[in-house]
């Protein structure tokens, strides 16, 4: 059995940890053996996305030397992957060694779907659901990562599972990170927008990749729209008994 | 002695960090480049005609003038403002003029700029000119503005009737770099490429023509 | 332009309240018209990346294209002037009005003359100013600014249009219909084209093989500002300036394509110097003012001036989701949606510009519109990075004491995975006070934004991380047991 090292992004971890546990889930089902590097924090994104350079360095050579070994790494999460992807890279760009080491592991980190779909080659988890549901274009996995397909093929390979189209899929849902707390108003009607498209598409629950964008529509959707259903892909496929005590 | 605006510009600019000039692939070429005469005048028509443009091919000089006749009956022509270049030159339109009861003006009738935009700005129903070329890649014609070809002419009446051998069609706006800049030492003072009418949706989006320029553009194809 | 970039959260609550649902309604019908005239390209892609290549050229080699330029415009017969800044291009321009007793000018569509106030500086030495762009021309009368970049007055409604021709330019008939209100306007600057004896415009492309000039329009009112008026003025900011022709008409079907939807506009004009002694039209004189207002001092950052890059095709605006939520006022000067979040901070400097390159999520739609491929989430890191570490070509605000000390907690923790852990778990019972059915509706005081609309879900007690060590140890007591049996 092939090793593959999870990287759980610090939201999952500290919110949706089962999130972290589907993943789990479904690597092991895809017939790869999962392994967790207990000494894994954070990607840096905060850091870097506050202008905090230096810092989102240190964070970046710390995972670096957490994930340098590993032949392949696998995340519930587009931002982040793109964060090692794209940023690392750059950000170490002025320390040959750590450039190349980050360059590197660019080449072995994946988001969860892409990892599932184009290198595992599997597209039925053997997960079942009657019903209707939709996907969210999370911008990372779209733009970033240029996943697409991906998560589409998992979805449709689900026995009894519609994949309904979602207007303005890929319009950003309004999150970004500290966006959504400092122009709260903005990202409200951003989020109202999203939430509007998802109930017209008549899909029984939204699907998306990011965990930032679950966070942000289902936070949404807990105030004012509590019955409607918002899921990370990993927990719609790993279909696990609930081990959450919250409506995400 | 202070430095003057251009020089410490200049310096400034110079003194800034350089980075490597990227290398350039090959540059893109549009499908028209590779059309046959016949293709490039479809293309050309569908392109005009889809801004609004309105296109009439004509075998000879003969029925060219006879086109002209109809769209000045058809538009009501009572005066018009004829350019002096070669192809209209070549029409005769002062003849052609008395013939269908129309008064034919040209730039060179006037000797002031004044004068001359008082009858290209009132008096005229429309501006009959030449074009130096037609573009297929999206129904443009080339003018180059010069004694024989003002600029008021094509621009100021409401219509503008454009009068083009179809051997001025060319596929892409390369080749007309290529004939009138390529080398060149005296370049026209004005090059200019026109499109269908005059047009705008600055308000609330809904497009209308003959903002400030021509409402209605026709363009005669002349030739086999 | 009176700038209220730190405006930017008022104006943009206000804006929200109007609701723009003809920009989002809009939005997709915008998209298919750009990708359909995109596709009329073999390959869409490949003409995208080669606009990029032309303007990323042209930006590394901006001083010796602008000399290329001037020298070539100068033995075409026109006359170049260089001005450091507003009040030097402004000044000079009025002074060229006055010496040739000019009593009104028609002005074509230009973000450059905005930049540098023209129109104020012109009226206030008794120079009229009319501008002539159908746009430019409702909101020079209603007195506002724009709210688009390519339709300035978009989002006025008709009957505000009507009202106002009616008191401004003696509309007889009240009507709603947009075309007749475009006649009226048609008819009214017709007569002050025909007597104008000096036009102003901007200059959509500068060709510094051949001193050629461009402009590119629907209308017909920048020909027309070149065609009556004995004295023409082509006001051009400095990072115009393209190689060669064949550039400069790429570029013009990407603008064309990206802007309208369009092959080409209805009118492309280029300019070779001044009239021909022995043609009846066009100006005596031509004069290009070359204007730099901050962008020498920008070009000395080798990320920041990828930003000079932009052809002004608006492409961003439309694609943005932030922009079709707020219109274009909030941005507050002259540039608005993302391609004024990257410029207007480098032109105004960082510190009062703030909001401008921190009031997005990072979604990218923007950067992979752009034909002339600027990274505008790159550059809103890079300014805020700029913040952090003070630079003094960029203006710069010093960061909160608060953020400052966070940032450095937090990469002592990150880096130190125990302590990280043990932060989690130090923190939660604070996040935790009062969940309901698991969300939380509040934490503390902080992050009030978010709680408006939103729950979060509470803090998970126990971390994936530590249910992985729990896993593990079931796991290996498990095979211990397994053994001894």
């Amino acid at each position: 059995m092939d090793t593959v090292s999870i990287f759980i992004p610090c939201m999952v971890d500290l919110f949706l940890p089962h999130i972290g546990e589907a993943t789990v889930s479904l690597l092991r089902r895809a017939g790869a053996r999962p392994i967790y590097h207990i000494e894994q924090t954070c990607c840096g994104q905060p850091a870097i996305n506050a202008g905090y350079r230096e810092q989102a360095k240190k964070a970046a050579k710390h995972f670096i030397q957490v994930f340098g070994d590993d032949e392949e790494v696998v995340s519930p999460s587009g931002s982040c992957v793109c964060m090692v992807k794209y940023h690392y890279p750059e950000l170490l760009a002025e320390e040959p060694e750590w450039r190349s080491r980050a360059e590197e592991l660019s080449l072995r980190i994946y988001e969860l779907s892409q990892y599932l779909v184009d290198i595992v080659r599997i597209e039925d988890v053997g997960a079942s659901f009657e019903g209707k549901v939709a996907y969210h274009e999370s911008c990372h996995i779209l733009r970033g990562l240029g996943v697409s397909e991906q998560p589409k093929k998992l979805i449709r390979a689900v026995k009894g599972t519609q994949l309904v189209p979602l207007n303005a899929a890929d319009t950003c849902c309004g999150f970004g990170g500290e966006f959504a707390n400092r122009y709260p108003d903005i990202s409200e009607s951003m989020v109202r927008d999203k939430v509007g498209d998802y109930i017209s598409s008549g899909a029984d629950v939204l699907l998306l990749c990011e965990p930032g964008c679950l966070l942000n529509i289902g936070g949404f959707l807990s105030r004012s729209h509590p019955g409607k259903k918002v899921m990370h892909l990993a927990s719609f496929l790993a279909q696990h008994q609930e081990t959450t005590n919250h409506r995400l | 002695m202070k430095q003057s605006a251009r020089d410490e510009i200049l310096s400034k600019l110079k003194a800034a960090p350089r980075k490597p000039i990227p290398s350039r692939p090959g540059r893109p070429v549009l499908r028209e480049i590779s059309l046959t005469p016949g293709e490039l005048i479809e293309s050309f028509s569908k392109n005009l005609s889809q801004e609004g443009g309105i296109v009439h091919r004509v075998k000879d000089r003969r029925e060219a003038l006879e086109k002209l006749s109809q769209i000045a009956k058809a538009e009501g022509l009572k005066k018009v403002m004829v350019s002096t270049d070669d192809v209209i030159a070549s029409l005769n339109l002062s003849a052609w003029g008395k013939e269908n009861d129309l008064r034919v003006i040209t730039s060179q009738d006037f000797d002031s700029r004044d004068s001359f935009k008082d009858a290209v700005f009132e008096e005229v129903d429309a501006g009959i000119t030449g074009a130096d070329f037609a573009v297929a890649e999206s129904g443009t014609l080339g003018l180059i503005h010069d004694k024989d070809q003002a600029r008021l002419t094509s621009l100021a009446p409401i219509l503008h009737v454009a009068i083009v051998p179809v051997e001025r069609m060319v596929g892409v706006y390369e080749q007309v770099i290529e004939k009138i800049f390529r080398g060149k030492k005296n370049l026209p003072s004005q090059f200019c490429f026109i499109t269908g009418p005059s047009m705008t949706g600055d308000i609330r989006g809904v497009p209308f023509k003959g903002m400030h320029g021509p409402r209605k553009i026709i363009v005669i194809l002349v030739g086999e | 332009m009176e700038v209220k970039t730190e405006q930017f959260s008022e104006i943009a609550r206000e804006e929200l309240r109007k609701a723009y649902t003809f920009l989002k309604a809009g939005a997709n019908f915008v998209r298919m018209r750009r990708e359909a005239a995109l596709s009329t390209f073999p390959d869409a892609a490949a003409a995208q990346a080669y606009g990029a290549i032309i303007r990323a050229e042209a930006i590394s080699r901006l001083p010796e294209l602008l000399e290329e330029f001037e020298k070539n415009a100068l033995s075409n017969g026109a006359k170049v002037f260089w001005a450091r800044d507003a009040t030097e291009a402004s000044q000079y321009i009025v002074g060229l009005a006055k010496e040739r007793g000019i009593k009104y000018v028609t002005k074509g569509k230009s973000m450059v003359t905005e930049e540098i106030g023209l129109n104020e500086v012109l009226e206030k030495n008794g120079v009229k100013t009319w501008e002539t762009d159908l746009g430019e021309f409702i909101i020079q009368l209603l007195g506002v600014t724009p709210f688009h970049i390519v339709g300035p007055a978009i989002n006025i409604p008709v009957e505000k249009v009507r009202d106002l021709f009616m008191e401004k330019i003696d509309l007889k008939e009240p009507t709603l219909d947009p075309v007749q209100l475009g006649h009226a306007a048609r008819i009214f600057l017709r007569d002050k084209f025909h007597r104008v004896e000096m036009g102003i415009v901007g200059v959509n492309v500068a060709v510094a093989e051949t001193g050629t000039i461009l402009n590119v329009e629907n209308e017909g009112n920048i020909r027309f500002s070149k065609s009556s008026p004995r004295t023409q003025i082509s006001v051009m900011s400095l990072e115009k300036v393209v190689p060669t022709l064949e550039d400069a008409l790429h570029l013009v079907r990407l603008l064309c394509r990206n802007c309208t939807a369009q092959k080409l506009s209805a009118y492309v004009s280029m300019d070779n110097g001044p009239k021909k002694s022995d043609e009846i039209d066009g100006p005596e004189e031509l004069i290009v003012v070359i204007v730099d207002n901050g962008r020498s001092r920008i070009y000395q950052d080798e990320i920041a001036r990828g930003a000079m890059r932009c052809i002004r095709c608006g492409a961003c605006l439309s694609g943005c989701p932030v922009y079709r939520q707020i219109g274009g006022y909030a941005y507050g000067w002259v540039y608005s949606g993302p391609m004024g979040q990257v410029l207007n901070p480098l032109l105004l400097g960082l510190e009062r510009t703030q909001d401008l390159y921190r009031a997005t999520t990072l979604c990218g739609s923007c950067k992979s519109i752009c034909p002339a491929g600027i990274d505008h989430p790159g550059l809103f890191l890079h300014y805020r990075a700029k913040d952090v570490s003070g630079d003094a070509i960029l203006q710069t605000r010093k960061p909160p004491m608060m953020e400052r000390i966070f940032f450095r907690l937090w990469t002592w923790a990150v880096t130190r995975h125990r302590m990280w852990n043990w932060g989690v778990r130090f923190v939660r019972p604070f996040v935790n006070k009062q969940p309901h059915e698991g969300m939380l509706r509040e934490v503390g005081g902080l992050f009030k934004g978010w709680f408006r609309s939103r729950d979060l879900p509470s803090m998970a007690k126990k971390t994936f991380h530590d249910r992985w060590i729990e896993m593990q140890k079931e796991n290996s007591e498990g095979r211990n047991q397994n053994e001894r049996e």
